[in-house]
């Protein structure tokens, strides 16, 4: 067992973060001690009741209430003012670090450039990783010539949300390319956990789909709805479809440019098949998803990190279109339907043909996708990241070895001659890494 | 004005385990100096091998890596650095006070007995020595040193001004002066630096009969045999007395009974014995090339600054030998040159802790 | 043998660290070697300052000086018991203690309230595991160190005791009205306790109180504590004393009460027993458990206030029970044959 400190969004935090922590905290405060720290306002009472919920100033983190814990655990996002405070603490008190974004330029952004207001600190974090180059692009961003998105795609800034943790852990196999695993700092990609909602209500939903089968099939799309939701490459496959009368498309969720996709809506006359719904409540989200037939779930280009409603879709069963990238390609073949990015309207087009010609498969395939939630259950997702911190733990040393290393290599720089820099620094290091080995006696 | 009593100050220095020399005395001097003035004052010493040079790059590091900016929540006020490489300790408010630099770096770089020259990488821990002397000097508050010979060393080699600063020997209320006797004093350790053998071949060419008396330890058992040798040539030996070791007592004894003081070494950082000798109210022989004493010793006012040949000690000796009442009348000028100079720890607070 | 001596010490203090590297320093001279101590100065806040000093101690070199070998260095306190040597022996003093059993201590505790106690803690445990196994041998100041160590780093260590200081000045004198308490005054040796404890005798104990505190607010907590309990007479502050008033105050005890809160050893006792004077402890006081034995040489209360005085009314009610437990003290330290010469024996061999 092991008294762990959470930092996260909470309920009734809206973030997709909020509700991960609502499923896992109460699992993971069964097995261990659990305090979950937080800055929030106001904290929805059912999560009281199943760990101790504790406010902090994170100008002034309490630190020995904070060490009376073994191992603090850290949710970081792409949001600043959500997850600034936690970010700020965990590079003061190393700790595992749970990534549920990797993009995180927008994050670093609003953290150094809004909240800390140190443009400097912003350029020496992408000087540190991505060079002199990352040094011009970021001046560029700051004097408003390139994008937010554009700098989001090609300097993420993962490794400084990371730099100096105990341990990271992401939902996506494809993050760990990014993430440059030491001896001193694990790295894990965890299943994101998702608890599926209990088989007789999906019973439920595979009745009242069945009672009223296609055609039309009912397609839906949910969400945030920005570009990269490929909006605009589905309505221009469902138009060039000869069948098109076959469908209808309910598109539920805030559009990043409503006026844009009326236009485009009108322009290719699919007036009569597709609906704006606007963003849904509670009640007619499980109405949409318990009816509709395939649930189309594009991202181009994709931030690489696991998406909640991809699982929460095969929680109804639902079949999927995805895009084949980051996170998504690593979905089962045989639960999944896969557009090439290459090639969307082309795809698009041919399963919405494959779905009328043999409905029976797509229900197949929802219904594996379903099955496959087994592997995102809440308290394996726990035992792994249990497993996991035991891990971290055990090498902890060897991250104050590193921040050591660095220490004297930022002395040496500055009275250190060339001609003596070979033997001095491979000196200290040979000595740090007798000090603090990679594989210490008795440990894994 | 700033309040300068009350402070905590640390010596910082360097100490080679089972030796004892100038370094201990100097800090110790320091040490208590401060504490009398009301401070309160103690000394790190860390330990020093210098051999295999790639040593010295370690030590260099261990230095960097001590904190002595506080202990237990309370400000050190001053680092007191006095030897390299204890004088790299990082410090807000440190202040050098250099006795000399790691000289086998420096103008000892090709000495025969050097432990840095013969050695493979001793080119490239020698360059590291420079640029670390280079850059971080000059980080202290302010850099002082021993003498104006230390100082010149570290402008000529560095580019870094120091302000000399002179300090008073071990004891120096104790020494006194007695009616001269048949004895010129000779109290250094025996080696070759300080030049022993060029005495004793000079003596062999006075006119006078004159004697010297030799005390000390001996460094070297080799150059302690040639000066054996030397003084036991031609009639030389009833004129030549070593005495070893002596206590401090009795070295003060020598000095004040002595008719001068003889003190040729080569290129002297500073040289207690010549700041001895002025207290003891005696004039002093020393050489064009002795560095340190040469800051004291004013020739033919205060004693005689000569070749450092035998031909020209011996002439020096004869001198001295010759006309007792201007020996005596030049160690007077001595001991009033030192008053002059104001070398007394009261004036080395007063610049160190300014 | 030319033997080094190495410990770390904090600038501007002294205590019983030094006090007690000086003896050994005089304990091996007198054996026929030479002996130098090395102090290398040790500042354990903030955290990160202790990996750095680690590796500094890692940086130095001690195996010769001018030439000629050091045969042996004896390391007595981390980091110092750090720096290499082929021929190192360690007799443990006591480890880090703020990343050991003081970790949480509400007086003493350090790292616990910096952001990085944590890890550094964590860096201080493994390096000490990895690295004392490198000594020849390793001995500790007394049973208690020896179990610390176990328990914390797996490691076994023979407990190696020694004499107090200045052992041949202490014997024994007409007991007075009076329990004596020679100590540094701080929430750790627990005066507190005792004055709690006074305040429930049903005898009219008296405790002298020797000692300075290491800060004012010590002083002043037990003054007040004093006051409130109404304690005017049953406590006196003798302030700093020397050896050999120390000697004095002992001899003329009634006896001597010391229950320190887990004390890595405890000269007081060994004085007491020197003495022949019986020692009040308290179960939880560490060191002093492995001379005091209860109801044979002394007496051992829970640490409570009506346990310990419980234990002063005893002793103060019986004082020919008193002398004789003070008497039966004195026969176990010379059958424990504490001296400077088997602890340099142990060392150098």
């Amino acid at each position: 067992m092991l008294k762990i400190n959470w930092f996260s969004p909470l309920p009734p935090a809206h973030s997709g973060i909020a509700y991960y922590a609502a499923q896992i905290l109460p699992v993971l405060a069964n097995r261990h001690e659990v305090v979950a720290w937080t800055d929030q306002g106001q904290v929805a009472p059912e999560l009281e009741r199943t760990a101790r919920v504790v406010r902090y100033d994170p100008a002034n983190p309490p630190w020995r209430a904070l060490n009376d814990a073994d191992v603090s655990i850290y949710h970081l996002g792409n949001h600043g003012g959500i997850h600034g405070g936690i970010w700020r603490v965990s590079r003061q008190h190393p700790g595992i670090v749970v990534l549920h974004d990797l993009c995180l330029h927008d994050f670093f952004a609003m953290v150094f450039l809004r909240i800390l207001e140190k443009p400097d600190a912003y350029l020496a974090a992408l000087e540190r990783w991505y060079g002199e180059e990352g040094r011009r692009v970021g001046e560029a961003f700051l004097a408003g010539g390139i994008g937010a998105e554009t700098m989001g795609q090609r300097y993420p800034l993962t490794r400084e949300a990371v730099s100096g943790a105990l341990g990271v852990i992401t939902h996506s196999r494809g993050a760990l390319e990014g993430l440059h695993e030491t001896p001193a700092s694990p790295v894990a990609a965890l299943d994101f956990p998702y608890a599926a909602t209990e088989e007789s209500r999906y019973l439920g939903w595979m009745a009242a789909r069945s009672v009223a089968p296609g055609p039309p099939y009912r397609l839906v799309v949910f969400g945030y709805l920005s570009r990269n939701r490929r909006l605009g490459a589905l309505l221009e496959a469902l138009a060039g479809l000869d069948e098109r009368e076959q469908f209808r498309l309910e598109i539920c969720g805030q559009l990043w440019d409503e006026g844009h996709i009326r236009t485009q809506i009108e322009r290719l006359g699919l007036g009569s098949l597709v609906k704006l719904l606007g963003f849904l409540p509670e009640s007619l989200v499980e109405q949409k998803l318990s009816t509709a037939d395939l649930a189309i779930n594009l991202r181009y280009p994709s931030m690489g990190e696991a998406s909640l409603s991809q699982l929460q879709f095969w929680d109804y069963g639902l079949p999927t279109l995805v895009t084949r990238t980051g996170w998504y390609a690593s979905l089962p073949d045989d639960a999944t339907a896969f557009v090439r990015p290459e090639h969307e309207v082309e795809d698009i087009q041919s399963h919405l043909r494959a779905l009328l010609a043999d409905p029976g498969a797509f229900r197949a395939m929802g219904e594996r996708g379903r099955q496959s939630l087994e592997n995102n259950d809440p308290e394996k997702y726990v035992d792994a990241m249990t497993q996991f911190a035991a891990i971290a733990l055990r090498r902890s040393p060897l991250v104050t070895a590193l921040a050591l290393a660095g220490r004297v290599g930022n002395d040496l720089s500055a009275w250190l001659h060339p001609a003596a820099s070979a033997y001095l620094l491979d000196r200290a290091s040979q000595e740090i890494v007798t000090i603090w080995p990679g594989k210490p006696r008795g440990y894994p | 004005m700033a309040q300068n009593h009350g402070l905590r100050i640390l010596i910082a220095t360097v100490r080679v385990p089972f030796v004892n020399g100038g370094a201990e005395i100097h800090a110790a001097g320091l040490c208590r100096a401060l504490r009398e003035a009301g401070h309160q004052a103690e000394t790190i010493a860390i330990p020093f091998k210098w051999y295999p040079p790639e040593r010295i790059l370690d030590q260099m590091l261990a230095c960097r890596l001590l904190d002595l900016s506080e202990t237990v929540g309370v400000a050190v006020d001053r680092l007191i650095g006095l030897k390299f490489p204890a004088y790299l300790i990082p410090h807000p408010r440190k202040v050098i006070w250099l006795l000399h630099q790691h000289r086998q770096a420096y103008d000892l770089w090709q000495h025969p007995l050097s432990d840095l020259h013969p050695y493979p990488n001793g080119d490239d821990v020698r360059a590291a020595i420079h640029r670390a002397d280079r850059e971080l000097i000059p980080q202290a508050l302010r850099v002082f040193a021993n003498s104006r010979n230390v100082a010149g060393r570290l402008q000529t080699f560095c580019g870094v001004q120091a302000a000399p600063l002179y300090h008073p020997p071990q004891d120096a209320a104790r020494f006194y002066a007695r009616p001269a006797e048949d004895f010129l004093y000779f109290p250094s350790r025996i080696n070759p630096s300080k030049r022993q053998d060029i005495v004793l071949e000079g003596l062999l060419q006075t006119r006078s009969q004159v004697k010297v008396y030799f005390s000390g330890p001996a460094d070297e058992p080799a150059f302690e045999r040639k000066c054996v040798a030397l003084a036991q040539k031609k009639g030389c030996a009833d004129r030549v007395q070593w005495l070893g070791p002596v206590s401090e007592e009795k070295k003060r004894d020598l000095y004040a009974r002595s008719l001068g003081v003889l003190f040729p070494p080569v290129d002297e950082d500073y040289g207690y014995i010549t700041l001895e000798a002025m207290l003891a109210h005696k004039p002093v022989i020393t050489c064009t090339d002795s560095g340190g004493p040469l800051e004291f010793v004013v020739n033919r006012e205060t004693g005689l600054v000569c070749e450092p040949a035998p031909q020209a000690l011996a002439a020096a000796m004869d001198e001295l030998w010759e006309d007792r009442e201007l020996a005596r009348r030049w160690g007077e000028a001595g001991r009033a040159r030192y008053s002059d100079l104001r070398i007394d720890w009261a004036t080395v607070l007063e610049k160190l802790l300014a | 043998m030319r033997v080094l001596i190495l410990t770390s010490g904090v600038p501007f203090t002294r205590g019983g660290a030094e006090i007690l590297a000086e003896s050994l320093r005089d304990a091996v001279c007198a054996a026929g070697h030479q002996a130098e101590i090395v102090t290398l100065p040790f500042q354990s806040c903030p955290p990160s300052r202790v990996p750095e000093q680690m590796l500094a101690c890692r940086l130095l070199d001690v195996t010769e000086s001018c030439g000629m070998r050091i045969d042996r260095v004896i390391g007595l306190k981390f980091p110092a018991y750090l720096v290499p040597h082929p021929n190192k022996v360690i007799w443990m003093l006591h480890q880090h203690r703020t990343a050991y059993e003081f970790w949480d201590h509400p007086a003493a505790g350090d790292l616990i309230h910096y952001p990085d106690g944590q890890v550094v803690r964590e860096a201080i445990h493994r390096a000490d595991c990895t690295l004392l196994p490198e000594a020849k041998a390793i001995y500790t100041l007394s049973r208690n160190v020896s179990d610390r160590l176990r328990r914390c780093s797996g490691i076994d260590a023979e407990p190696l005791y020694n004499p107090p200081a200045n052992a041949l000045l202490f014997h024994n004198g007409p007991a007075g009205d009076y329990l004596f308490f020679p100590s540094r005054i701080n929430s750790v040796k627990r005066q507190w306790l005792v004055i709690q404890a006074l305040a429930l005798c049903r005898e009219p104990v008296r405790v002298y109180f020797a000692g300075e505190a290491d800060n004012p607010a010590q002083q002043a907590e037990c003054a007040k504590a004093q006051r409130e309990l109404g304690l005017t007479n049953q406590v006196t502050w003798l302030g700093v004393v020397s050896e050999e008033q120390k000697c004095e105050w002992y001899a003329n005890s009634l006896g001597v009460v010391f229950p320190p809160l887990d004390e890595d050893y405890g000269y007081v006792t060994l004085e007491a027993m020197l003495s022949s004077k019986p020692v009040i402890t308290c179960a939880d006081s560490g060191g002093p458990l492995e001379f005091v034995v209860h109801q044979h040489t002394g007496l051992v209360a829970d640490a409570s206030p009506q346990s310990l005085a419980g234990a002063m009314d005893a002793l103060w009610a019986d004082r020919r029970r008193a002398a004789a437990l003070g008497e039966a003290g004195r026969e176990r330290y010379l059958d424990l044959k504490i001296s400077w010469e088997n602890v340099v024996d142990k060392l150098l061999c």
